[in-house]
Order: C-alpha cells, then sequence, then structure tokens
C-alpha cells in the first residue's frame, strides 16, 4: 500500500514533502496513475496537490499572467484572461487530451512530466514562460526553456515544488498559431505540433516570429533560424518554404510507434506552410 | 417510444435499454460474490520457444495465493479450438506466441495475484519464430506445430470456375496489384472475463462474456475433462465482441481455476494490455490479385492468390480464409476465376473471427481493382460496377449460382442517384488551401450464416408464466447488436403483447436451449425463423385456452390484446394471469426448432473446406465516402458517408441503421487508424493509447439508405445486417484518395505518414497557391 | 483510512486504502458497477463519474481524492426509479447498443447540457471525444444528447 497525502495548504504540504522518503508530488493524476499502472514508476508514497489554494488559479501579476500549477486544463480553457490574452496556450489546451481529462489534468503536471509531446510547452516556450519554484525556505523563478532539462526532466530539486508558471505575453504578436498532427482528432498523443507567434505588419511584413515544436525532439524545439528566414518577409510559400527546410534541419525527432523521425521531420517543415493562411487580406 | 404492441418494420426501443442507460445491466465483468478469488495467467513473454521447466514454489508460497497451476494440471485433453484443437489451455512443451498461457494462478486479490504471477519462474528455450507468412512458408521455416501434418499451412485451398489463367491472356485489359492488411484488434470496451465456481454436486458454473455458450460446454468439458453435463455456461449481454468472444477466452481457465477453489467464486478479468495480448484479432493478410476484362468494361477473368496469416492457433482460421475465398471477386459476375489460398500459422497473436470475417480483407483489394480497372478503361466507377453487378440467378465469383435475394445493383443506383455523388466534382472543386477532396465507392456482400458443412440451427423457446406474461428464452448471446430486441419485437407483435411486459432471458445453457454462437450475421434470421412458429403456436394455444373459459366455439371470434383475451361480440374477455393459471407447464411453454438452408447445387470446387462453403445467402451494400486530404500533413479526413444496404426486409429501423452505423465506424477505424503493430511476435500497441479507435470526431455524420428486396426464407424477409457494413470503408477511403490525390494506396490502413509519402513520391506540388 | 464523501446524493464513508483506485472502490465497495472499466489508462472513458458536476476518470483518481466531493454515478444520476431526460433520449434515439460506454456517455452528455443548454452537433462530439464508443458509431449519441438537449430547450419555454 502506498501512502497518499492530499494537503489542503502549503504547510501541510511542506510537512509532507519532509517525509522519508518523501513522496512523489501528483496533480491530475493522468500520467502518474498509468505510469503506476505500467509500473514505469513505483514510489513508495504520494502527495496529491489537487487541494492547495496557493497552487491554483490565474491572475494578472507583474504586466502578465501568473497560472497555479494546480489549474486544470478545463477551468484554463474557460479562464477569460488565458482566452483573451495567451490564444495560443488555449489553442493547445484544447488540443489535449479529452475533456475528462481536461477536467483532471493540469498546466504543472503537464510541465513537470516534461514530455516533448506535452502539448502546452510548445506555446509556452513561444512566449517565454517562466516557472515558478517553491520549497518550504525558498522561492525562485527560472525560464520553462531552462527548467525542462530533457524528456521527462526538470531542474526541480526534490524539496521543490512547481507553484505556478508566469506568462508575459507580448501583446504586439498578432498571429497566434497552434496546430498539432495526432493520429485522431481527439484524445491523442501529438506527433508534431508548431506553435507560432508572429508580428504581421499591415502592409504584410513579418516584424518577429515565435517558433516552437513540440514531439520532434527531446524536449520543444526552438529554431532562431527558422525564425529568422521570416524576419523582413511575407507570408509568401517561398519564404515559409525555406523556413520550413530549416526547421527540418533544426528538429532531432526519433521513430516511435505513432511515427517515424522521417516523417516528424517532414511535418515540422510542413506545418509552417500553414501559416500562409494568417496573411493579411 | 410508450410501451406498445410491437410491429414489424417499426422501430422498437432496445429491450436492453433501461437497463443500459441506468448502469443496472449486469455483464459478465458485473459480477463479484462473497469470498471473492483471483485467478491470472501468467504469460509466455517469448513468441516461440520451448519450455523447459515452469517453477511455481516461490508464487505458491506467497501468503493469499490459493493454487500455482501448469500444464501438468489441466485435466483433460488441454486443448481448445473450434475446428481445429490445437491450443492448451495451459502450454505444457512450447509456446507459440507472447501471449500463449503458461501458469495459472489463483489469488485472494488482485494484488497478490499479480505479485504471484510475476514469481513464476519459467525457463524457455527461445526457438527461432516465425513472423509473417512469407518467414511461415520460406522452405525449412520453423514449424509453429511440428505435429501438423501441413506445416505451417493451416489450409491451403482452391476455388476455380472456367480457365482463369487462359482467360486473362485474352483479356485486352488486366489490372494486377497486391495488397496488404494488418490484423486489427476488436476492441470491445468489455475485455474477456468471467466468473466461475464449482457447486456442491460438483457442477462447474461459468458467468462469461461469450458469443457461443453452448459451445463453450463443449470446449471445457472437452478441454479439462469433464462431464459435459456438469458444466453451466451463462451468458449476460455483452460489452461487444465483434467475433472476439467467438471461442476459447477465458472459459477454460475459469472452468480449471473453480476446480481448485473449494466452492468460492473465482473472477478472471483480462486487462486492456491482456487483452491485446492474448485475444485474438482479424487476420493480417496479403492479396495478389489479377483483374481482367472487356474493352466495354464486362469482367472476365480473375486470379487471385490470397494470404491469410492466422497466427499461433487456427481457431477459425481457416473458416475466415473459405469466406475471404469466396468473396474474393466482390459483388460481381466473372466467368472466370483461380482464388487461391494459403492460410498458415505464425508466432504472431492468434486470429480469429471478426465482422466482415475474411471479406473485409479480400473487399479492399476487390474494390480497389475495380477502380483500377475503371481507371485503365476510362469508365466511370460507379458504371464499371453497375455494369458487372451481381443479379439474383446469376453465378458469383465462387460458382455458386445465387438463387435468394440479391439487391447490390439497387444499392448501386440508390447511392449514384444521391447528391453526394451526383454533387461530387463541385464538392471536390470547393476544397481549401493545401487541401485535396476525394470521392469514393465501394460495392461490397457478405454471407450470412455457418455455410454448408455446419448446421445452423437454433431452439427457440417461449413461455406464457403462469401469471400470465410473456418468457423468451435467447439461445443466443446479444453482443450489443440487438438480437434480444428483435426476439422480443417477434414474440410481442405475434402474441400481440407489450414490449416491456416480455421477460428476456439470456442464454444460460441449464435454461435456454442451444441456438447456435452470436456470429456471422446469422441470430435473427435463425432464431427468429426458430421463433416465429413456437409463438404462433403459443397464441394458438392461448386463444383455444381462452375459447374454453369464454366458452366460444370458434378461434377466429377471438381477439388477444396486451394482458389478455377478448371476445368482441360479447364484450367478455379473460385476463392472460388467470387464463395462465389452467395452464400446466407442457402447455404454455412452446419450443421450435430452425435449420438454415444451405445451398443445393454444390459447386465442384473448393473441396479443400471443410465447413463454411458455399452460402446460399448474402447482404449487399455500396458505400460513398468524400474525404478530405491535408497535403501538408497527409492526414484524411472522412467528410461524408452514405451507404446504401440490402439485407431483405427491415425488422427495425433503428436497430438496422445502428448495425450500419456502427460497421462504417469500425470499417473507417480498419481504413485509416487501427493496426496491430508487431515486431518479432511482440505487440507494439499493447493498449489504447498506442493502438487508436476511432473517436466522436473520426466519423463524419453517416447517411444510411435502406434497399429493402425481400428474402423470402427469412423471418419477415430479413436477412442478417451485421458484418456487411465493416467491409465498405477501407475501399471507399482508399478508391477516395485515389480519385482525390491520384495515389494508389495497396497498404492499410491509410495512415497519415503514409498518405504523405506517397504524395511525395507522386511529387505533388502542394496547395494550388503560390507566391 | 476512513474516507467520506457524496455519493448519488447521499452522504457515504468508506474504509480503505488511499491508493486504489476509484473505479475500483466505486465497483467492490459500493457495487456501482455501472462505473465500467474499458482500458484502465484513461483513454475510453467508461469509469467517468461527475466529481463536483464535472466528468472525471475513475481509473485515473485514487481513493483519497474521493475526500469532501460529491462524486455522481450513473446509477445516481436520475431518482430512484427515473431517467434522467438524457437516458431517455439515448433510449428512444437508439444511442445504446452494447452499452458498456453508455454511462460515461450519459454523464459526459449531461455535464455538457448544464453547461450548456443547447450545443450543436459538433459541440456535442468535442464533449464526448473522451469516449470511445466501438458499436454506435457515435451518431445516434449525438442525436440523443441533441434530442435532450432540444426538450430542456422547449421545457424552459413552457415553464
Amino acid at each position: 500500500m502506498k501512502e497518499v497525502f492530499l494537503p489542503g495548504n502549503l504547510e501541510e504540504l511542506w510537512r509532507a514533502l519532509e517525509r522519508e522518503p518523501a513522496p512523489r508530488p501528483y496533480c491530475g493524476g493522468t500520467d502518474l496513475l498509468v505510469h503506476l499502472r505500467s509500473g514505469k514508476t513505483d514510489p513508495d508514497a504520494l502527495v496529491c496537490l489537487e487541494r492547495i489554494p496557493e497552487l491554483s488559479g490565474v491572475r494578472e501579476e507583474e504586466g502578465g499572467l501568473w497560472i497555479g500549477a494546480a489549474t486544470t486544463h478545463a477551468r484554463l480553457l474557460d479562464d477569460p484572461l488565458v482566452r483573451a490574452r495567451l490564444p495560443l496556450l488555449a489553442r493547445a489546451l484544447s488540443t489535449l487530451g479529452s475533456p475528462p481529462v481536461r477536467n483532471m489534468g493540469t498546466i504543472g503536471g503537464n510541465i513537470c512530466t516534461a514530455s516533448p509531446a506535452g502539448d502546452t510547452l510548445p506555446p509556452l516556450y513561444a512566449l517565454d514562460g517562466e516557472v515558478e519554484l517553491r520549497s518550504r525556505d525558498s522561492s525562485r523563478r527560472m525560464p520553462l526553456r531552462r527548467f525542462i532539462t530533457g524528456p521527462g526532466e526538470t531542474a526541480l530539486r526534490p524539496d521543490e515544488i512547481l507553484a505556478g508558471v508566469r506568462v508575459t505575453p507580448d501583446g504586439t504578436y498578432n498571429v497566434h498559431h497552434f496546430e498539432k498532427i495526432g493520429i485522431r482528432r481527439a484524445m491523442a498523443c501529438s506527433i508534431a505540433s508548431l506553435a507560432a507567434l508572429l508580428r504581421v505588419s499591415s502592409s504584410g511584413e513579418i516584424e518577429a516570429a515565435r517558433l516552437a515544436w513540440g514531439s520532434v525532439g527531446p524536449t520543444v524545439v526552438v529554431s532562431g533560424e527558422a525564425e529568422q528566414a521570416l524576419l523582413g518577409k511575407r507570408l509568401t510559400r517561398d519564404v515559409l518554404e525555406d523556413a520550413a527546410e530549416r526547421a527540418r534541419k533544426a528538429v532531432s525527432p526519433i521513430d516511435d510507434v505513432r511515427a517515424s523521425a522521417a516523417y516528424r521531420r517532414e511535418v515540422s517543415g510542413n506545418l509552417l506552410l500553414r501559416l500562409m493562411e494568417h496573411r493579411p487580406l | 417510444m410508450k410501451p406498445s404492441v410491437p410491429e414489424i418494420g417499426r422501430s422498437l426501443r432496445r429491450a436492453d435499454g433501461p437497463s443500459k442507460v441506468t448502469g443496472r445491466e449486469k455483464y459478465a465483468a458485473d459480477h463479484y460474490g462473497e469470498g471473492l478469488l483471483w485467478a491470472g495467467v501468467r504469460r509466455a513473454g517469448v513468441p516461440h520457444g520451448r519450455i523447459l521447466s515452469v517453477d511455481t514454489a516461490e508464487a505458491a508460497a506467497l501468503p493469499g495465493v490459493v493454487a500455482v497451476l501448469t500444464g501438468g494440471d489441466v485435466p483433460g485433453t488441454n486443448r481448445q479450438g473450434i475446428v481445429h484443437k490445437d491450443q492448451p489451455v495451459l502450454c505444457r512443451e512450447k509456446v507459440r506466441h507472447f501471449g500463449d498461457a503458461v501458469a495459472l494462478v489463483i489469488a485472494g486479490d488482485r494484488e497478490t495475484l499479480a505479485k504471484a504471477i510475476s514469481l513464476v519462474r519459467v525457463r524457455m528455450e527461445p526457438l527461432p519464430g516465425v513472423f509473417g507468412v512469407d518467414d511461415a512458408l520460406a522452405p525449412g521455416a520453423p514449424l509453429v506445430h511440428e505435429e501438423w501434418s501441413g506445416g505451417n499451412v493451416l489450409l491451403r485451398a482452391t476455388i476455380r470456375n472456367g480457365e482463369a489463367e487462359k482467360a486473362l491472356e485474352a483479356c485486352p485489359v488486366i489490372v494486377e496489384e497486391t495488397f496488404e492488411v494488418p490484423p486489427q484488434a476488436h476492441a470491445f470496451l468489455e475485455t474477456e472475463n468471467g466468473v466461475a465456481w464449482q457447486e456442491e454436486d460438483g457442477t462447474v458454473v461459468l458467468v462469461v462474456s461469450t458469443q457461443a455458450p453452448f459451445r463453450d460446454k463443449w470446449e471445457v468439458s472437452h478441454a479439462l475433462g469433464l462431464p459435459w453435463d456438469g458444466i453451466r455456461v451463462v451468458g449476460p449481454v455483452l460489452g461487444g465482441g465483434f467475433g472476439g468472444k467467438d471461442g476459447a477466452t477465458v472459459q477454460c481457465l475459469l472452468a480449471l481455476a473453480a476446480l481448485h477453489a473449494g466452492g468460492r467464486r473465482v473472477k478472471m478479468w483480462w486487462d486492456r494490455e491482456e487483452n491485446f495480448l492474448a485475444g485474438y484479432k482479424r487476420h493480417g493478410a496479403r492479396l495478389h490479385y489479377r483483374l481482367g476484362a472487356r474493352e466495354d468494361g464486362t469482367l472476365h477473368a480473375l486470379h487471385c492468390r490470397l494470404f491469410y496469416d492466422t497466427g499461433a492457433y487456427a481457431h477459425l482460421g481457416g473458416e475466415v480464409m473459405a469466406l475471404g475465398m469466396e468473396h474474393a471477386g466482390g459483388p460481381y459476375r466473372i466467368p472466370h476465376t483461380l482464388i487461391e489460398g494459403w492460410c498458415v500459422y505464425t508466432n504472431h497473436p492468434v486470429a480469429g473471427a471478426m465482422r466482415g470475417f475474411g471479406v473485409a480483407q479480400v473487399s479492399f483489394a476487390a474494390e480497389r481493382m475495380m477502380d483500377l480497372l475503371a481507371g485503365k478503361l476510362g469508365m466511370d466507377p460507379l458504371e464499371l460496377r453497375k455494369r458487372n453487378a451481381l443479379r439474383q440467378g446469376d453465378r458469383n465469383c465462387a460458382g455458386v449460382t445465387l438463387t435468394a435475394s440479391t439487391g447490390i445493383l439497387e444499392c448501386l443506383e440508390r447511392i449514384g442517384g444521391h447528391p453526394l455523388w451526383t454533387g461530387r466534382e463541385t464538392w471536390k472543386g470547393q476544397a481549401g488551401p493545401f487541401k485535396k477532396r476525394g470521392v469514393g465507392l465501394a460495392a461490397v456482400w457478405n454471407a450470412m450464416g455457418y455455410g454448408r458443412g455446419l448446421p445452423d440451427s437454433a431452439l427457440a423457446k417461449i413461455e406464457l408464466t403462469p401469471e400470465g406474461r410473456l418468457r423468451l428464452y435467447s439461445g443466443v448471446s446479444d453482443m450489443g447488436q440487438g438480437n434480444a430486441t428483435a426476439f422480443v419485437q417477434i414474440a410481442g407483435h405475434i402474441l400481440s403483447q407489450e414490449d416491456e411486459t416480455i421477460e428476456l432471458i439470456q442464454p444460460d445453457t441449464a435454461r435456454t436451449l442451444p441456438s447456435g454462437s452470436s456470429a456471422a450475421g446469422r441470430t435473427t434470421y435463425t432464431y427468429g425463423n426458430a421463433l416465429i412458429p413456437a409463438c404462433e403456436e403459443l397464441r394458438r394455444r392461448i386463444v383455444g385456452r381462452a375459447a374454453l373459459m369464454l366458452l366460444v366455439d370458434t378461434l377466429d371470434d377471438l381477439e388477444l390484446l396486451p394482458g389478455r383475451v377478448r371476445h368482441p361480440a360479447s364484450g367478455r374477455e379473460v385476463p392472460l394471469s388467470v387464463l395462465a393459471a389452467t395452464m400446466t407447464e407442457h402447455e404454455r411453454i412452446c419450443i421450435s426448432q430452425f435449420l438454415m438452408p444451405v445451398v443445393r447445387e454444390v459447386p465442384g470446387t473448393g473441396k479443400e473446406f471443410r465447413i463454411g462453403f458455399p452460402h446460399l445467402f448474402f447482404a449487399h451494400a455500396a458505400h460513398l465516402a468524400r474525404i478530405e486530404v491535408d497535403e501538408l500533413t497527409g492526414t484524411i479526413e472522412v467528410k461524408d458517408w452514405l451507404a446504401a444496404t440490402e439485407a431483405g426486409r427491415v425488422l427495425n429501423p433503428q436497430g438496422f441503421e445502428q448495425q450500419v452505423q456502427g460497421a462504417v465506424a469500425q470499417g473507417i477505424g480498419y481504413g485509416t487508424l487501427e493496426e496491430v503493430k508487431l515486431r518479432e511476435g511482440r505487440i507494439l500497441t499493447p493498449d489504447f493509447a498506442a493502438y487508436i479507435l476511432p473517436g466522436s470526431l473520426d466519423v463524419p455524420e453517416i447517411i444510411s439508405l435502406v434497399e429493402e428486396v425481400e428474402e423470402p426464407t427469412g423471418p419477415y424477409g430479413m436477412k442478417g445486417v451485421g458484418e456487411v457494413g465493416a467491409n465498405g470503408p477501407l475501399p471507399a477511403i482508399a478508391n477516395a484518395l485515389a480519385d482525390g490525390c491520384g495515389i494508389s494506396m495497396t497498404r492499410a490502413p491509410l495512415t497519415a505518414e503514409r498518405v504523405l509519402e506517397a504524395l511525395r513520391r507522386k511529387g505533388t506540388p502542394g496547395a494550388g497557391e503560390t507566391s | 483510512m476512513i474516507i467520506g464523501f457524496t455519493l448519488n446524493g447521499k452522504k457515504a464513508t468508506v474504509d480503505t486504502r488511499p491508493d486504489r483506485r476509484v473505479v475500483d472502490v466505486l465497483r467492490e465497495d459500493f457495487g456501482l458497477t455501472g462505473v465500467k472499466e474499458g482500458c484502465g489508462t484513461g483513454e475510453c472513458g467508461a469509469c467517468t463519474v461527475l466529481v463536483d458536476g464535472e466528468p472525471r476518470l475513475g481509473c485515473l483518481m485514487l481513493a483519497v481524492q474521493m475526500e469532501g466531493r460529491d462524486l455522481v454515478t450513473i446509477e445516481g444520476l436520475a431518482p430512484e426509479g427515473g431517467l434522467h431526460p438524457l437516458q431517455e433520449a439515448f433510449l428512444e434515439c437508439g444511442a445504446v447498443q452494447c452499452g458498456f460506454c453508455t454511462p460515461g456517455m450519459v454523464l459526459a452528455g449531461s455535464a455538457l447540457l448544464k453547461r450548456k443548454a443547447s450545443p450543436g452537433r459538433a459541440e456535442i462530439r468535442e464533449a464526448i471525444s473522451g469516449h470511445l464508443c466501438r458499436c454506435t458509431g457515435y451518431q445516434k449519441i449525438v442525436d440523443a444528447v441533441e434530442t435532450a438537449a432540444a426538450r430542456g430547450g422547449k421545457k424552459e419555454e413552457t415553464e
């Protein structure tokens, strides 16, 4: 039998985490319980973060949004602030899992699982999200891009938990594009995804570009080369083909049961061509 | 739909609906009990190996473990199998696939069970395996069954009519292609399970999710050496079956466990992973086709070579292939056919029955060939099909003259007149950027019944209870297809009783009568035909008794009404409760048997088939798929579906539509998503995260057109409709893909990755837009 | 440990290990076998339970997480002996075949109708997209939710 702690506030959480061996934190359980079942993970004890008010909710802070790690995907999707200010994240969330999974799974879980296929990660990379890590005695911040160190690996210390993620959207981006390729149209693990933020001038010139790909590398892939290839250009087929070719060079996908590396590489580039649809009329 | 006396041809609410929508229905999986024990299986974990030893000591010593059994503990023949008894309950000498059962563990709870299973020490000498048809047929290939006289070939058979090879040479137009289809999982939501116990008198009782409770009784008796009359199988409604619960799953294992449980109940419930590992699959196959036609499009000759991978055990492999061969030419007149088949053993998971039994595979090939031919001839694919469509009186590709209802031409005509077909060019022209649209057809058929060699029989039983209500004893499982509702409809209709007052007894070998398996699109046809005379006889007895009680001297003057019999002339009535109380059991129960007719004029070919060839009755369907392909990802989106179906007359329009829609959805899965992927016998798609079924966003709105052609031998003119719809989607989508993108796909499923690769090879420039 | 919660409108407690799955506790300790299990990994939706009104998966929730929550299973959706309008609609529209997905589908549909009185067919399909059905092809399930929504609307108008 595993002990499972259900702290109702941070103080109870810190006490639970002081136990030996430390219980493994989880929240929605949508990944953890699958791994417990398969034997991929088998901790002696668990601590569930779903009841800690300090870890939940969305608020405006420092000109951006602070999102509690224990906030479910469904709550985020319903949140007017998220919808208005983070449409890129909202789009990605709407493709994540299925409605019951979104009612359970949380953004903190998606980040800490650190799967290259985590659907919230490409938009959070493109948005330069920053994580807030807390322990009983400390609090620190770190860019998400640095927090995730490898597939399933993060910079989280054993006494720490992810408290929240802070995103400061740049309101000048006027193209918010997310596309995910899954085998089916819902409840599908990402084969490849692209999150793109563009600032396109009224004359059609790309003034700024942020691109991030999911499922095509050990962690989310960003490509300055591909972004660079767009700057000062228009959303034409040739320009996007050029960026696509750079993207295909930047990614390092693997073969798995869902798709081959070659397919992932190909579509990593192809997904950029969809940006043509955002050409100003 | 308020309670009412059912009418034939009018939709009737499902008999099991209320209990299912409220969660009250008890499936086999919902049976527990006091002092319940859990049983589970230690599986091989290698695809082919010789068992050196199985050490159970450590597992048996674990507190809470009741017994750990191995092959040596199986008392009977230790052999299961519907036609060939080649599958051990627990392997003794060797294992032949990853999921083969090596030891059976019984424990007090699931955690202990899992732990004990992991403690069974199996020493195995790995053997080289055969992982596909080519491996199996290679000279000197390792043998899956050393004792089998045919080597790795379970069945080699030929259907020959006319002179196909010579006739092909004379054909001005020939198309040739090789197709591949993967194994498909049934993926019923209720995985294989049951509960068993031994009564004080020694009787072993099994409550099990099964499509064939009466056959199970024979299987258990044979495999475990138990007296046939000492086994009782209870078969509640199933949470899906589709063929995958036709045959031994948990039955013999559970019965064996019950023998070691000291009268306690033992439950075995395979989890989803075990369902993938040990459950049956649709046969993967390779299909080589050469089809020749005259210049006007008249089909002339067909030669095909079909290879079915039956996996480690026979199950119904030979019969599945036989049905595939019988349908290999599609629903068309082809005077010269040579259809060769090889059904081979491999070290793959066991393949068996699945909706569209062997036919779903060949339908892909046959219908792609028709479009390839149409392309070569420059003919409209619909016209080509209509020109060659079988009519009653024609000889089909197996050499059987069709004497029963044959409605494929009518189905094709219905499709041809529909706006989804006539408006296709406009629709295709409206594709957005990076999208290509295509429209594809498929004409398919599927035989009903077991075919020659195996009597397709049912024994129906209906009772007027002492309380004056109807009780219907169904001997054939309802796995969700709604046959039990059809039985209620028939009984209520003939006996003028409201459907909700009719008590339905699901199969139970101690209470209901043998009526065959829930399979082959036969349940309503065969059982329904048995039920009609039983109900008519009961009606005569009820009215006859009422005549005595009301002193009326002719039955014509009496009216049977819900709950009563009335004499309209005088207004006098006698309630059924009063009437029934005056009848003996013998009077209150009526039983009748029906045996499905078979082909009388058997063709002089296909002699290798012991059972299951040929068939007399076929359902027919024409499907139309409209798809949109994304050129950037290769993803196919199925936008619209039209299915015109002929399966005799329709008893229950809603039930008919359920079968059509469900079959199309399964077929869309088979066509675009589903594949049991294997590497050296190991399943790479071991759960629902990796094996992807269509969800609610992957299946379009399906328009179902009904083409009613009376089948005079059917109950109220019906034929079975359950299977035919599963055969259309893969070829229709493949044809739509060829239409929209000009790519000819030969390997299913048509995944985004395969489509994109084909588009790339073809050099499609992508969206029409340029910079 | 003792876990207290509301189950189908009534206070409930259970003395059990905290790490058991909710689907097992409900099926085995409470006999609520309308909570089905089809995959154990959150992919099929058969084990759906309403937790504080939201559909959640009983196979991905541990017993301790029931503490203080309001759980509704298919058995408790309508008062004893009655039917929820959506259950009625499922019967009428023929949305049930084998029925193993039905409890999850009905609960998902009922939660949708609470959020949105008249959803379109696309929204209905989206709402049930976490629930696999191998029998129906989904269409009649969509019909049923749509039908119940239309009825609900009418009822409100007349009230």
